[in-house]
């Protein structure tokens, strides 16, 4: 009788490549077992395997800019490509979404990982990256080298301020953002209406209140006077900073119980919930929003200049029928602007080619071609105070009747109001926006809704925010902020 | 008579059928509808634009131009990274967790007990408190913005090899394995050949989750990866939109293109797919 464990040892012996062989032609018999989907999977890796194994590699690049917006990158890519020199000088532009570059800015930031040269970034993401002592902030202070530049006087003055902590500059802002009130004007002109005259909040809702009817009789206004909510936390700040409210003081200490809050929530907070309610809640950036502008719904919106673009873009019937005018004050001699939003060119402390980084950034922000390009692409006016007198921006505009636009918003650049860098705006802003609401449902229920009667009950809601708002700064130690 | 009612309950069932079918093909219908409309047209009407056309409405003004303008922007280049990122996962992933599960599941060694506790405790922690740590290593290994350090962290999900690890477990007798090694075979002839036909339905469930999970990823790659050349359709598709204004033709386009591959394959498949969920569901 044989032993079985014969055929094994001689087995053993085979040599190492055999057996090797033989696994795989095992494998293969088993692998044929497994069904045709995930064959398909296994035929699609190795195509595209191919395809990404020869696909293009982008170059090495010394400098590398991060920027969110597909605009910005159209209008950089042509400028530095005409960059003579180097080709490892000139910036590589990453395109990321905001929410990425904050990510990896603040990973940087915190944990000493590599961020770009440059990085563009918004007002909405910067905050996160003043938290914190002023030597400490990831961004490289600018200061010393703008004022010996000459571009502290370069720049609009009040368009440095969302990006300075304590009188340090840390960023060069790209744009300016002042608010003016566009309106349908082929329904106004056509009811016989004069706005060009209204200087202030009041006037502008008497003037309209006529054309404010109910045609069908429903008991629901078919216009309003305007597109506004006390839900709508932007727009509450913007009326808040055309008012001369203001939510820190220079030092960024909170300053959200002011007696002007007060006033200028409780005059807001009155246009809402009056029975005559002369504003309406409309989304700005919805399809739905869209067709109530396209209907006339609201007669007239609170329009930074980025504002223009979208609605050429995504509402183009509404073109030819609207015109500008600056926004009516809250009381007469009042300002007539404001402001809302912003992206400042920030240098990472950690970059080591600052200087190269710096003379790129030069060309990109204080560029004509650029300024004018930004101007027309996306009807943005640029900071930079000795651009203002360019042409372009004298050009009529026929999305708005052939009103001279551009030389309009930059007339109102100078007065925008000055902002802060505090990191604790965002929620500062949420809190104020909470403060309306219940200052609305407190006058609903009290039947009170003249502005005046609403102020002491909004000094008093106001106050819950700001202490808020300090319990939250006073769990920063460096915030000087105690509870 | 009894034929009659057997017929009306049919026709309810298939109207109702009808209906439900309807209501999910109806976004479907709009998003393609929306892709073929140019931009000035986009908010003109729910469907096809208002024109002189059939039904009152402006069939030519339908237009290719949006998937034009897409290809044109190097979206085939994010497809075919997308294709590898989704299928390179997934069969990494299946193997790597069917081969750890395997051993969880029938090896005695020193400390098993503990690394499988380590499995599942992983599988309580949030992906998105990963993040942070994950860039940090990936840094430290000079794995950023490469294709492996997308990859990598993919191939051992803590989730397929518990899951892997409990379908060895039910599904493969000790005893087939032992038999096995007293007919000579190598352990990893035992694996392809014994557990990996054994664990086959549970082979195709985990294939699908993992190709899907890749090819929806969204967060990683955009952290991970900066360069354009590698970035999938997900974050592709999220650079179009602008800050100040978005093309949602072109939008509707890119995820028509993000859609449809993806949503081909698994309805030309399902059958194999689901004949392989269920192929060990009955025992003979």
């Amino acid at each position: 009788m044989t032993n079985p464990f014969d055929h094994l040892s001689e087995y053993r012996q085979y040599a190492w490549g055999h057996r090797m062989l033989h696994s795989i032609s095992v494998a293969l018999i088993s692998l044929r077992s497994l069904s045709a989907g995930i064959w398909v999977i296994v035929a699609l890796f190795l195509l595209s395997g191919i395809g990404v194994l020869f696909s293009t590699q982008s170059k090495s690049h010394k400098l590398e800019m991060w920027v969110f917006s597909p605009e910005h990158q159209a209008m950089y890519l042509p400028m530095i490509e005409s960059q003579s020199g180097d080709e490892r000088i000139k910036p590589h532009l990453s395109l990321l979404s905001i929410a990425a570059i904050k990510s990896r800015m603040m990973s940087g930031f915190f944990g000493g990982l590599p961020t770009a040269d440059l990085i563009e970034v918004e007002r909405s993401t910067v905050g996160q990256a003043f938290m914190g002592p002023i030597e400490a902030i990831g961004f490289r202070d600018l200061t010393d080298r703008m004022e010996s530049e000459g571009l502290l006087e370069l720049f609009n003055p009040p368009s440095l301020s969302p990006w300075s902590v304590q009188g340090r500059v840390f960023g060069l802002p790209h744009d300016v953002h002042p608010v003016m009130l566009a309106y349908r004007a082929d329904l106004v002109e056509a009811a016989g209406i004069d706005l060009e005259q209204v200087e202030t909040w009041e006037e502008f809702f008497d003037a309209l209140a006529p054309m404010m009817t109910d045609a069908d009789g429903n008991g629901i206004n078919d216009r309003y006077a305007m597109s506004f909510w006390y839900t709508q936390p932007d727009n509450v700040e913007l009326l808040l900073l055309q008012g001369g409210g203001h939510l820190f003081d220079a030092q960024s200490k909170p300053t959200l119980n002011s007696s002007i809050n007060a006033e200028i929530l409780s005059t807001i907070v009155s246009w809402c919930v009056d029975p005559s309610q002369p504003v309406i809640d409309i989304d700005e950036f919805s399809a739905a929003g869209h067709q109530a502008r396209i209907d006339g719904k609201a007669i007239a919106y609170l329009c930074p200049d980025w504002m223009c673009s979208i609605w050429k873009m995504h509402v183009p019937l509404i073109a030819g029928k609207m015109k500008l005018i600056p926004l009516p004050a809250f009381k007469e001699g009042g300002r007539r602007t404001s402001v809302r939003g912003g992206t400042m060119l920030g240098f990472p402390r950690s970059s080591e080619n600052f200087d190269t980084s710096w003379e790129s950034a030069k060309l990109l922000y204080t560029s004509p071609e650029i300024a004018r390009e930004l101007y027309r692409s996306v009807d943005i006016i640029t900071p930079v105070r000795s651009l203002w007198d360019d042409p372009v921006y004298d050009e009529p505009d026929p999305f708005f009747m052939n009103q001279r636009k551009g030389q309009m918003y930059i007339d109102l650049a100078p007065n925008i109001p000055t902002r802060t860098s505090s990191p604790y705006n965002t929620s500062a802003v949420l809190e104020v926006r909470d403060a309306a609401v219940n200052l609305a449902s407190w006058a609903k229920s009290n039947e009170m809704y003249q502005p005046e009667d609403l102020e002491a009950k909004a000094l008093e809601l106001l106050e819950i925010a700001h202490q808020n708002i300090v319990r939250k700064m006073a769990r920063n130690a460096f915030t000087g902020v105690e509870n | 008579m009894k034929l009659q009612n057997l017929n009306f309950k049919i026709l309810c069932l298939h109207a109702f059928l009808i209906l439900l079918a309807i209501i999910v093909l109806f976004p479907f219908a709009w998003l393609i509808i929306a892709s073929l409309k140019s931009q000035e047209d986009f908010f003109s009407g729910m469907f096809v634009p208002p024109g002189d056309g059939l039904f009152g409405l402006g069939w030519d003004k339908l237009t290719l131009d949006n998937y034009k303008a897409l290809f044109k922007l190097g979206f085939g280049n994010s497809l075919v990274n997308s294709v590898f990122y989704a299928s390179a996962s997934a069969l990494f992933a299946t193997l790597i967790s069917a081969a750890t599960g395997y051993i969880l599941a029938k090896s005695r060694f020193r400390g098993r007990s503990f690394i499988t506790l380590i499995v599942l405790g992983a599988l309580i922690i949030p992906p998105t408190l990963l993040i942070a740590p994950s860039y940090e290593l990936l840094y430290s290994l000079g794995l950023l913005d490469s294709i492996w350090g997308l990859l990598l962290p993919t191939f051992a999900p803590a989730f397929g090899v518990f899951l892997f690890r409990q379908a060895v477990s039910q599904s493969v007798p000790d005893e087939l394995i032992e038999a096995a090694r007293i007919d000579g075979c190598s352990e990893l002839t035992i694996f392809l050949v014994i557990v990996l036909p054994l664990v086959r339905p549970m082979i195709g469930a985990f294939m699908l989750i993992t190709f899907l999970g890749m090819w929806n990823n969204f967060i990683s790659p955009q952290i991970i990866l900066q360069s354009e050349s590698k970035q999938p359709l997900s974050v592709a598709i999220a650079q179009l939109r602008g800050v100040y204004r978005t093309d949602y033709g072109l939008l509707m386009a890119a995820t028509v293109v993000s859609v449809a591959p993806v949503a081909a394959l698994f309805l030309l498949l399902q059958k194999q797919f689901i004949s392989g969920l269920t192929s060990g569901a009955v025992k003979g």
